[in-house]
């Protein structure tokens, strides 16, 4: 098994050298790897497509990693050479924090109904077209899927869906921030998911089955290794204005919408006046920057000894700068610890349901899942799928309790920012 | 030629047509009253979702609203804003209208061009890029840093001040260039034989006649900035656009309807100011143009020279200078999938915005025309409306649209159709104003000479009329034009299915945080701008 999972990195890195260095030779691909002598037998054969995905499925996951890129998910009905495979290596991202991923041991694309007809999506966000190239994929699998995106603002679509109302065209709302996702179900726009669509997600991450959640962000701590340890970041981030951390100096971006998230759940954790006094206490240790990449990247550079910025943005950093002395801290229970997720909703006035339902399971699969693990660095939030980095799995992280679309009420932290002069 | 037998065939229905539009002494009829005042109604017509929305509010809850510190300083902040972008646009656009048009300045041609520019330049761009240069840890912060010169804090008030009167003045610029060109210096000549200084005459004989000019550029300016969100955004300056705006992301619409309400009070308010001190019915524009050097700088040339190419430097050189160096340099450290740009999204923003150029000039004519050829109140209360949609956010717009499409119109939501209604609403004040203008400016009395040389009414207007407002036309649809290549909240809202433009592409890669994929797509649409700019220019026998 150890040597199994071996071959398979090794294939896999194979692949993705091939994918960067001629991305549109794709179809080539199968032949290259071939060659490089990846495939085992048995998938070949005369079975139709449908039953290869099957049998794929039945394999297990060291065993189809091992076949990236040879025997694909073929789009069912076509089965023919022509058609566009697609492997699981394609849903991976690359990367040095990539390269060495275990197997995944969740459900599969081939474990779900075909995505068959035209679905209209509506995309709030979108992590800068990562979603769009996702709905691709599946594009490509299936022959005859069309998703016609609709993109803009969390807020905006939501407003957008809220304002249109039961004359909504859209089928599905799909939303980087649950907070919008909530005004949604709120106005009762949204179909109740089924309960097999979401049972390998942990329940806090599908209130009521309206919504559910396809990848997380958790706020993290940041630090420099060379300038911290570790134990030098406190437990709870309201003991931060007098610790070690607060001496090396701390970077934060008040004006990104993650900070100020992270200020609102404090306000509804601790209340007003204990987040003023908190803001007020920061102060003279913090350094301001425009964005939690800029943040995470003094970090690193140790213009600061730590920081406050989404845990996706130190991998980033260490992604493009591998001997970074940056590591990643979370505090416990609280504002500090903060998850918020994106996810997907049916859309109740859709008149096409079913395939609705269908895309929401197809952004719980395993294929998807490691997607938005490796892609874009997100928290995957269906059980057997871990995070890249070497970071705790969600269900380890010990967020704060809390109402997240309640998060959606800024005005008042920003009022409150404002008094303190942090904004 | 044309007298021919055939031709009084066809020329019976345009006599008719002509009789249709205008009474024997030039007054327009009660048909283009009509068709004016519908074009104004369907325009006004999203005020009305506002009214609806804002409707759900109780009244205990809209007074503590309207009347909370937070609104009353939201106020203050804007008409702050609109008060010092405008004057400062007018402080700098008028000075630089003369030198271009009345001075021997050298180069006089490049500097119309380049002080115009700024305009093509989409605000939220700018403010991005005067941030990355001036903010902390910005490009030239960082150069300027070791010369002991600290920058002073780009956010707040004066940034957004600064970045809004960078790249709006060039409304003032343009309708008071517009104004000299077709002022005659022979006025000016005379009162200098009668030993008067260039700077009493400017006073007493220029600026009176190019008053309304700057006014009408004013007056854009002023509600530009009113309804600007990006640069209030990115300078972190509390405004109604900013307000809204915080309402709208925690889904408080009707307050949000609220305060855009309030904004259209102000509206209203810089309206009637406006009306009060603007366009006296300067009669003689089109006689003809003039660029003829007034003013001989001599000395004066180099601090001339100098303000210009501040002027440049500061509102051209740093965006595209920024956006250059995006384009150039590689972005952070990871890569983005899905986001590759199509030069189709350049050919979709210039066909989407040459159709709202036309259409909205096209709705402007009847507009323009009977405002411009009747002294009633009827005319000013037509004309004046469609100014409300160009101080709207874009953003309540949008919603407001998507309401209406949804409910009545499902067969044009999300079709381009409603995305082009949108950019006529928001828009066709500049088209009613530059049309407005040069219908006022034919002299009735060239009309009434040309009919007494024997012209018919159709031969008059074609021969006198449409040549006359033919540049106001042209003018009116380039700027709707190059203000429709950068309109984004709307866009964004009401984009039909899979249709990509620039701005919706910029929109996408900023919102990831890619900026360095913004450079590309931003250069493309100075680039397409430009092109329309040059038109404007040109128009006015540059």
């Amino acid at each position: 098994m150890t040597h199994d999972t071996d071959d398979t990195t090794e294939t896999d890195r194979t692949a993705d050298t091939t994918e960067t260095t001629a991305t549109d030779q794709r179809r080539e691909r199968p032949q290259m790897l071939n060659r490089l002598g990846a495939p085992k037998s048995g998938v070949n054969g005369d079975e139709s497509s449908r039953g290869r995905r099957r049998f794929l499925a039945a394999v297990g996951s060291a065993a189809t990693a091992g076949l990236a890129g040879c025997a694909g998910l073929q789009s069912d009905g076509s089965g023919g050479a022509d058609a566009g495979q697609v492997a699981f290596s394609d849903f991976r991202g690359s990367g040095r924090l990539v390269e060495s991923r275990p197997e995944i041991d969740a459900p599969r694309i081939a474990d779900l109904p075909d995505l068959s007809g035209e679905l209209t999506l509506y995309l709030g966000g979108g992590e800068g077209g990562l979603y769009r190239e996702l709905v691709a994929l599946f594009e490509r699998v299936y022959d005859d899927f069309t998703a016609v995106p609709n993109a803009g603002g969390t807020a905006e679509q939501a407003n957008k869906l809220v304002t249109e109302g039961e004359e909504t065209p859209a089928d599905v709302f799909w939303s980087v921030d649950a907070g919008s996702l909530s005004v949604v179900a709120e106005e009762g726009l949204t179909a109740q998911l089924a309960s097999e669509t979401v049972e390998n997600v942990p329940s806090t991450f599908h209130p009521d089955r309206q919504w559910v959640a396809n990848a997380g962000r958790a706020r993290a701590i940041p630090y420099n290794t060379d300038q911290l340890s570790a134990a030098d970041v406190p437990d709870s981030v309201m003991a931060f204005p007098d610790s070690p951390l607060a001496d090396g100096g701390i970077g934060w971006a008040p004006t990104y919408g993650a900070f100020q998230a992270f200020v609102t759940a404090m306000r509804l954790t601790e209340g007003e006046s204990a987040t003023r006094d908190w803001l007020a206490a920061m102060q003279p240790s913090v350094t301001e920057y425009p964005d939690e990449f800029l943040t995470s990247n003094a970090v690193a550079d140790g213009e600061v000894a730590g920081g406050f910025a989404n845990h996706y943005y130190a991998l980033r950093v260490r992604d493009a700068r591998p001997d970074a002395p940056l590591e990643l801290a979370f505090t416990s229970g609280d504002a500090g610890a903060l998850i918020n997720v994106a996810g997907a909703a049916v859309l109740g006035p859709s008149d096409n349901a079913e395939l609705a339902e269908n895309f929401v399971a197809h952004l719980l699969s395993a294929e998807a899942q490691e997607f938005f693990a490796t892609r874009s660095f997100g928290y995957p939030t269906v059980e057997g799928v871990p995070p890249v980095g070497g970071l705790p799995t969600i269900d380890e992280l010990e967020p704060p309790e809390l109402d997240l679309s309640k998060l959606s009420n800024l005005e008042p932290t920003l009022r409150l920012m404002r008094e303190v002069g942090v904004l | 030629m044309a007298g021919s037998g055939a031709d009084s065939g066809v020329r019976r229905p345009f006599e008719r047509l002509r009789r249709l539009s205008t009474t024997a002494d030039g007054e327009p009829t009660a048909a283009v009253a009509l068709l004016a005042a519908a074009v104004s109604a369907a325009v006004l017509s999203p005020v009305a979702w506002l009214l609806l929305r804002a409707a759900e509010v109780g009244v205990s809850d809209a007074v503590r609203l309207l009347v909370s510190g937070n609104t009353l300083s939201v106020l203050t902040n804007s008409v702050a804003l609109v008060a010092v972008v405008t004057t400062a646009s007018v402080v700098l656009g008028v000075p630089l209208a003369v030198l271009t048009v009345q001075t021997d300045l050298p180069f006089r041609r490049f500097w119309t061009v380049a002080v115009a520019l700024p305009l093509v330049v989409p605000s939220y761009v700018g403010a991005f890029a005067f941030v990355s240069a001036f903010g902390p840890r910005g490009v030239l912060a960082g150069v300027l840093a070791p010369l002991g010169v600290e920058i002073p804090t780009i956010y707040g008030f004066g940034g957004a001040a600064l970045v809004l009167t960078a790249f709006v003045y060039p409304y003032v610029f343009l309708t008071t260039r517009a104004s000299l060109l077709s002022f005659d210096t022979a006025q000016l000549e005379a009162a200098r034989t009668l030993d008067t200084g260039y700077r009493t005459a400017f006073r007493r004989i220029v600026l009176p006649q190019i008053a309304p000019g700057v006014t009408a550029g004013a007056l854009l300016v002023a509600l530009y900035t009113l309804s600007d969100f990006g640069t209030p955004a990115i300078m972190h300056f509390d405004t109604f656009t900013r307000a809204i705006f915080l309402e709208l992301n925690t889904f408080a619409r009707s307050h949000a309807t609220l305060l855009s309400l309030q904004l259209l009070g102000v509206t209203a308010v810089i309206l009637a100011l406006e009306s009060r001190i603007g366009p006296g019915e300067a009669d003689g524009y089109g006689s003809r143009t003039s660029t003829d050097t007034v003013v001989e700088l001599g000395w004066w040339t180099v601090p001339a020279l100098c303000l210009l190419a501040a002027v440049v430097i500061v509102t051209l050189g740093v965006p595209v200078g920024i956006l250059g160096l995006w384009l150039v340099r590689s972005g952070p450290g990871y890569a983005a999938g899905g986001l590759a740009f199509e030069w189709t999204f350049g050919l979709n923003s210039a066909a989407v915005a040459a159709a709202a150029a036309l259409v909205t000039t096209l709705a402007a004519v009847p507009v323009a025309y009977y405002s411009g050829r009747t002294d009633s109140r009827l005319g000013w209360l037509i004309e004046r409306p469609t100014y409300v949609g160009y101080a709207m956010p874009g953003v309540v717009l949008g919603l407001a649209l998507v309401f209406f499409g949804t409910k009545y119109a499902p067969g044009f939501y999300q079709t381009l159709p409603l995305l082009i209604f949108a950019y006529v609403v928001r828009f066709i004040p500049q088209a009613v104003g530059s049309t407005r203008s040069s219908v006022m400016g034919v002299d009735r009395a060239l009309v009434g000479a040309a009919r007494t040389l024997g012209e018919t009414p159709r031969r008059a207007f074609r021969r006198v009329t449409l040549p006359l407002i033919a540049p106001g036309l042209v003018a009116g649809a380039a700027l709707v034009f190059l203000t429709t290549m950068k309109e984004l909240p709307a866009t964004l809202l009401l984009q039909p299915a899979g249709f990509t433009t620039l701005v919706t592409y910029i929109w996408r890669v900023q919102e990831a945080g890619y900026y360095g994929r913004a450079a590309l797509p931003a250069l493309v649409l100075v680039a397409i701008s430009s092109v329309s700019m040059l038109v404007i220019l040109r128009g006015e026998n540059t």
